[in-house]
């Protein structure tokens, strides 16, 4: 895409004349404004899907006593056909609505998971039951390939990482072999492992980005939480086994030219395929030469920060501003509960909050105005 | 494969899971065995479907020293089949299967917890190898879903003493169980 400085270099050299470079601008403009444009209704379509479907949960949750059971699950089983059947209508036959359409079928795809907690919640089926979320998980995956639905995909990501976390709570077992971190750490990779699986396949390009999304964020999320002190660090010696595996497959992958050139994020993936061998190695020495919590905590700071900083690094290679401003919010995070930790109880507590205060607003500051210049850099002059 | 297939196959798909699933349920309700099981409620919340009343049985620990088993080695996890007796309308424990009995009433279960006996000698060593005597079990059927509010009016209702608190299930031939209601004094309760 060309830019407002290239249309004057083109002036300069001769390449264009005035009438056309005034053509080009005006074309330029309005491309973006339909982009933008196009853009909102995706934003707005999508939250709103979002909305109603949490709404139709709660309905679920408050378990009405004013309407029959029956009807319920009539009204909310057709309620999820008919706004499929929508979704579909929108999306492939009626071509006026192109971008209401993937919204209504990830608003079906929410109701199906309340209709299936309605039926669940008649037959009294057990409380935070981890089968009745895969189960919504194998109902809806198929949306993911068949309309090609990235936010569907997205959901998909997130509804793993519930059932995860259920399943650990319900398998007392698991306790033994696995800290939940751990379990995160290892879900995020995996689930950022299958993103990657999807770039490479031109036909499912579309869900790479949801999967990567969502799994970096929990493996973000995971290794933060390995940053505080939390008491004894453990693993079973199936933890590195599987942290190694995640680590082969990615270098398969990555050391693949061919596959390599596929894929849109290769720095942003090696920082996560390093990530997967270091914890091999970590819960691999954890097992014979376990080191006190202080140790971890400090090794957990630095990972969580080389992580950072590998992931700003190629967010600025690839100009990916969703790389950026994802690095930036976990470095936030990260400063703000440092600050807490060493800070609270050596300052007297205003001290303490007025300099913390000031040190976030210069932070945010600094960061947003780069990020910013990242921005419009690689939008190419778009705010 | 064109759009309009995956949108049929979709739905049938969707409304598969569905009826499997009222289906399942409503062959252990309509075929089943009615009993009253005694219980102890509490009121907790589920992340999707609200406020639910937990219900602990009187079968949901079962003392080795006081219930017959077939085989008295038991793991976590491992699946029993706890045979019935009905007595003027409640189900009471009669034995602890490890596979299901044949001729018998029996519910199926999942050991969740062991709880272990042993005696100490004088140097506070344990003298024999310890051993099961109580095992808590899970149904399949600890949950009891109400409308919002309800679950601790329900609750009170249990510990105020004044009202007794039962639960009438329909189990199956396979030992499956599904709640029909809960009875507070008796009487279901209507919500």
């Amino acid at each position: 895409m060309f830019d407002e400085d290239m249309i004057q270099r083109w002036v300069d050299e001769g390449t264009i004349n005035n009438d056309q470079a005034e053509k080009m601008r005006a074309d330029l403009a309005e491309y973006k404004k339909e982009h933008r444009s196009k853009k909102q209704v995706i934003a707005f379509s999508t939250i709103g899907a979002i909305l109603i479907g949490i709404g139709a949960i709660l309905f679920v949750a408050s378990n009405w006593e004013k309407l029959g059971d029956s009807i319920k699950v009539l009204l909310l089983v057709g309620s999820t056909i008919g706004i499929h059947y929508a979704g579909y209508h929108f999306k492939y036959e009626n071509q006026k609505y192109p971008r209401l359409g993937p919204a209504l079928i990830l608003l079906s795809a929410l109701l199906f998971g309340a209709s299936l907690f309605l039926i669940a919640q008649i037959y009294n089926i057990n409380a935070n039951n981890s089968t009745l979320v895969l189960i919504w998980v194998i109902g809806v995956l198929p949306l993911v390939y068949g309309y090609m639905s990235a936010p569907v995909a997205g959901l998909c990501s997130l509804l793993f990482y519930i059932w995860v976390s259920l399943l650990y709570f319900e398998r007392t077992e698991l306790e033994k072999l696995i800290s939940i971190w751990d379990l995160y750490l290892m879900s995020g990779i995996a689930v950022y492992f299958i993103g990657i699986l999807h770039g490479l396949a031109e036909k499912i390009k579309y869900a790479e980005t949801p999967f990567k999304f969502i799994g970096l964020q929990a493996a973000l999320f995971a290794l933060f939480v390995h940053t505080f002190e939390l008491g004894e660090y453990f693993a079973d010696k199936i933890v590195p086994a599987i942290y190694a595996v995640l680590g082969v497959l990615f270098l398969a992958v990555l050391l693949s030219k061919p596959l390599r050139e596929r894929l849109k994020g290769f720095q942003a993936d090696a920082s996560i395929s390093i990530i997967a061998l270091l914890m091999a190695g970590i819960t691999l020495t954890t097992i014979y030469l376990p080191a006190s919590e202080k140790t971890y905590m400090i090794i957990f700071n630095v990972i969580f920060l080389v992580l950072l900083t590998l992931l700003l690094y190629a967010g600025y290679n690839m100009e990916d501003i969703g790389i950026v401003s994802t690095a930036m919010f976990w470095f936030i995070l990260l400063i703000f509960a440092r600050y807490f930790d060493f800070f609270w109880e050596l300052l007297p507590r205003s001290l303490f909050f007025m300099l913390g205060g000031l040190v976030l607003l210069v932070i945010s500051i600094v960061l947003e105005r780069k990020r910013r210049e990242l921005k419009v850099q690689f939008s190419g002059g778009e705010q | 494969m064109n759009q309009k297939k995956i949108l049929y196959l979709t739905v049938v798909f969707w409304l598969l899971i569905f009826s499997g699933f009222i289906l399942f349920k409503e062959y252990t309700l309509r075929t089943g065995t009615e009993m009253i099981l005694r219980i102890e409620p509490v009121d907790p919340r589920d992340l999707f479907r609200g406020d639910y009343v937990t219900l602990n049985y009187e079968i949901s620990t079962l003392d080795l020293e006081k219930v017959q088993a077939e085989d008295t080695h038991f793991e976590y996890n491992d699946r029993i089949y706890l045979a019935l007796e009905l007595e003027n309308g409640y189900g009471m424990v009669k034995k602890i299967y490890k596979n299901p009995p044949d001729d018998e009433l029996y519910i199926k279960g999942k050991v969740k917890e062991l709880i272990y006996d042993w005696e100490e000698d004088e140097d506070g060593l344990i003298a024999e190898e310890p051993q099961i005597k109580e095992l808590r079990v899970e149904y399949g059927i600890e949950s009891y879903f109400v409308p919002e509010g309800k679950g601790l009016e329900i609750e009170s209702q249990q510990w105020t003493g004044r009202e007794r608190v039962d639960v009438k299930v329909v189990v199956d031939k396979y030992g499956k169980a599904v709640i029909k209601s809960l009875l507070i004094d008796g009487e279901e309760l209507k919500i």
